[in-house]
């Protein structure tokens, strides 16, 4: 008979000690998980475009040369100066630097993703979680009968449908997005929490006589993190987009604040007319936001789906 | 092979009505929409233009600032200037091809008073009355020096087919049912030189000549079969059907840029027509802070109106006081508000609202049709920032602006609209600004209500010794400037890109709304 080899258990756990090998190996997991993510360039690109834009955004205030354009000002006689001098990337119709603009209008878009996010995720997860749990019961019809109801409307009707009922600005734009976000994570949850119900540590947990708040929040969510932190990441630059698509129609941020969309949509009747930089910079600048937060949430994607594995 | 030789019929016709089609000489104008075609109901300047073509007048506006013998062939005034006398012209005919007769004009008329809306506050306080089928007879409350002008805007509509159209499930007028108001959105009963043949109420309006009209010898030898007014005002669409020989004449509302940039075209030139219209910032005198007359003032310190009028098309001139300049009545000679900061910080001061404007922004509506709006609403928001007043500037399509203007409550702060008045005389652009019949249109967003107003203004049009009448329009002109009921911007030059092949002269048409895009005198040969 083969001997068994059983390591030694030291009778009394020394808490400090435990304390410190976890610290330990969370930096070792970290620093393991930043190894993977800077094996691939452009996930590092588009993670330093994304604090660079976000730092932008933050002192927009005291890197911008003209911050006073963003306010109520006009100044007809230096409209529609082309890129290049005192105006870096010329002026709009009404004399405003399009460079100030577009740093201000980060603000607007990464709150508009920040807000979104923030509303959405917490109520989608939760529906999705408790329907996928309820699998099969009325609780579960309710939930998703809705779910499909929202989804079944093209999103961007729907926002456009909701914001133009309510009087356009961001708050209003935002409540559109975010009506028309949470059903999508609502979905993907449900799938994830209906195959989770099955799993062996949900029967022991209700065998034991865990409540369905603990069964829900420290069984099932803990296990859906990373899918949901990917979902997330790709979606920031989709929010972006929709948020622009919305300004660019007049249903977003208003003047004299700088909505990136609302630049491009006023700026578009000058293209004919040969004044291209009020519409092509908003527009690369949409694209730079949009890039950044896709390159970083790609690679976190791979991040994940390899911790995963 | 019976399939086949219908197949092959089937595309000949087709092809065969596509050159038909080809050889239709056609007029597209784009316009601001909605556009009400009802004779009862449309006022504003896409409406007024398309009434001008599908419905035919007493009388007629000419370009010295009077009127012509039209559908009435003469008219007499009696002696106490209460009855008035209109004869009718003989075998005047309808779209439908019956006669226009006087009753058609009674009728017109009763049902332009009874809807209330469009021109019915222009109408004189009278009873119409046919005496035979070609002599109607118009009996007033008191002598009106305008009564036969005013007729201008009486647009005779068919009765029979009014009538025949009428829907009694409405209870809206009585034995009258709806008055035909639902038919006459998307149909016409006129006998004017155009008729409406296809109108979804949005997106165009198709109009058909109308050979057998009573005046046809009249029509421009190349006078378009088809007339289509095209529901945009966007830049770029506009802009590229120009390009694409799908568009003669543009809106009155391109931005300077755009009109520019069009007038570099070979093929496209641009024309600034002196108009009756003049742009005005109207302030709701019922809402916080606008209700006190110092903080109106204040405003109308701190305005740029230079730079306003600079950025017009050249040529234009600031407004001086409530009314357009070239009425007859309009006064010089007026104490006015021009930029000063400091007279508006002191009115400011005395505003009951001083201590907490911040509490209490502006709210300025413009047109979203109008884009060029934009930049006078900005420039306005730039200067109220300078004196400490908030002001949001918001976008607001025009059927919208219309709905608010209906109530008091959803009427905003400010809203900037282009108003032309009817005829050229100051009291009648008093009128339809300042006294209670338009308060619930979007001609006053003010919401004065001043019944001693409206007396006074009315006292003043129906005094028929022309000094003494001018006298009073100075006086009233004077106190509504006073007041600060509202900002007055510019007197509008209308502006219009056109193809060089279209042969419009429109100085040798009225300068009364409607009738500088007058189809049957514009030819198209293109």
């Amino acid at each position: 008979m083969a001997e068994i080899a059983v390591s030694p258990v030291p009778e009394v756990i020394d808490a400090a000690a435990l304390a410190r090998i976890q610290r330990q190996n969370r930096r070792e997991n970290l620093g393991r998980m930043w190894f993977k993510f800077s094996r691939n360039p452009l996930s590092v690109i588009g993670l330093l475009m994304v604090i660079a834009i976000i730092l932008l955004a933050i002192f927009a205030e005291f890197v911008t040369p003209f911050p006073d354009h963003v306010r109520p000002f006009t100044d007809f006689v230096n409209a529609k100066k082309p890129p290049g001098g005192e105006y870096l990337l010329g002026t709009d119709q009404f004399g405003r630097d399009i460079l100030s603009r577009i740093v201000f209008g980060f603000r607007f878009s990464l709150l508009m993703a920040v807000v979104v996010l923030t509303l959405v995720v917490p109520v989608g997860v939760t529906l999705g979680m408790v329907a996928g749990y309820f699998q099969g019961t009325i609780i579960d019809t309710i939930i998703m009968r809705i779910t499909d109801i929202f989804l079944s409307v093209p999103p961007l009707i729907l926002a456009l449908a909701i914001a133009s009922v309510l009087t356009p600005n961001l708050t209003n734009s935002m409540v559109a997005v975010s009506l028309m976000w949470w059903p999508w994570y609502a979905r993907l949850v449900y799938g994830l929490s209906s195959a989770l119900r099955t799993e062996y540590f949900v029967s022991s947990a209700e065998t034991i006589g865990a409540r369905t708040p603990h069964i829900l929040f420290r069984e099932i969510l803990p296990n859906m993190i990373s899918p949901i932190f990917t979902k997330m990441s790709l979606d920031v630059g989709w929010v972006i987009i929709i948020g622009s698509m919305l300004s660019f129609l007049g249903l977003g941020v208003q003047e004299p604040q700088p909505g990136l969309g609302t630049m491009v949509a006023k700026g578009s009747d000058y293209l004919p007319t040969g004044q291209w930089w009020m519409a092509i910079f908003p527009a690369l600048a949409i694209v730079v936001v949009v890039l950044g937060f896709n390159l970083l949430g790609d690679g976190l994607r791979d991040l994940f789906s390899a911790e995963e594995v | 092979m019976r399939k086949l030789l219908v197949l092959t019929l089937l595309s000949l016709l087709v092809f065969a009505s596509a050159a038909l089609a080809q050889d239709e000489s056609q007029l597209r104008i784009t316009f601001s929409w909605d556009t009400d075609i009802d004779p009862a109901v449309g006022d504003d300047f896409s409406s007024s233009h398309a009434l001008a073509n599908i419905y035919d007048t007493l009388v007629f506006p000419n370009n010295m600032a009077s009127v012509d013998p039209w559908v009435a062939e003469s008219w007499e005034i009696s002696d106490d200037f209460l009855t008035i006398t209109f004869n009718l012209r003989q075998g005047v005919l309808f779209h439908d091809g019956s006669e226009l007769q006087a009753s058609d004009v009674a009728y017109s008329f009763d049902r332009l008073r009874a809807v209330g809306e469009g021109y019915a506050y222009l109408m004189p306080d009278a009873t119409a009355e046919a005496v035979d089928d070609y002599t109607v007879q118009f009996n007033m409350s008191q002598p009106d020096p305008f009564a036969v002008d005013k007729m201008i805007r009486l647009y005779i509509a068919n009765e029979d087919v009014v009538r025949a159209n009428y829907d009694m499930e409405s209870d809206l007028y009585g034995e009258h049912g709806d008055y035909g108001r639902n038919w006459l959105l998307t149909n016409s009963a006129g006998s004017g030189p155009y008729e409406v043949t296809d109108y979804p109420l949005v997106g165009y309006l198709e109009m058909r000549r109308w050979d057998s009209w009573w005046n046809a010898d009249n029509f421009h030898e190349n006078a378009a079969d088809v007339v289509t007014y095209v529901d945009t005002t966007e830049a770029a669409t506009v802009r590229s059907l120009m390009l694409n020989d799908e568009l003669e004449i543009t809106d009155a509302w391109q931005s300077i840029e755009g009109l520019q940039a069009l007038d570099s075209v070979d093929g496209i030139d641009v024309m600034a027509i002196p108009s009756m219209t003049s742009f005005y910032y109207m302030m709701n005198t019922r809402l916080a802070p606008l209700d006190d007359v110092h903080c109106r003032r204040a405003l109308a310190y701190a305005f740029d109106y230079d730079q306003v009028v600079a950025l017009e098309w050249p040529g234009t001139q600031a407004m001086i006081g409530p009314v357009p300049q070239s009425l007859g009545g309009h006064t010089s000679d007026l104490t006015i508000y021009s930029r000063d900061l400091d007279k508006a910080r002191e009115e400011l001061a005395q505003c009951q609202y001083a201590a907490n404007i911040a509490d209490y922004p502006v709210d300025v509506h413009w047109i979203s049709q109008v884009p060029f709006e934009e930049q006078f609403a900005l420039l306005f928001q730039a200067n109220m920032a300078e004196i400490g007043v908030p002001v949001n500037v918001l976008s607001t399509p025009w059927g919208t602006v219309v709905e608010n203007a209906a109530s008091m409550e959803t009427s905003p702060h400010i809203v900037t609209i282009y108003v032309s008045t009817d005829l050229p005389e100051a009291g009648l652009m008093l009128q339809q600004r300042y006294t209670s019949p338009t308060a619930n249109t979007w001609q006053q967003n003010e919401w004065l209500l001043d019944e001693d107003l409206d007396a006074r203004i009315t006292d003043a049009l129906l005094t028929m010794d022309r000094d003494e009448r001018f006298a009073k329009y100075a006086a009233l002109q004077q106190e509504i400037a006073d007041q600060s009921y509202s900002l007055f911007l510019y007197d509008q030059l209308e502006k219009h890109a056109f193809k060089t092949f279209v042969d419009w002269r429109p100085e040798e048409n009225s300068r009364v709304m409607g009738y500088q895009i007058f189809a049957p005198f514009i030819g198209v040969d293109g």
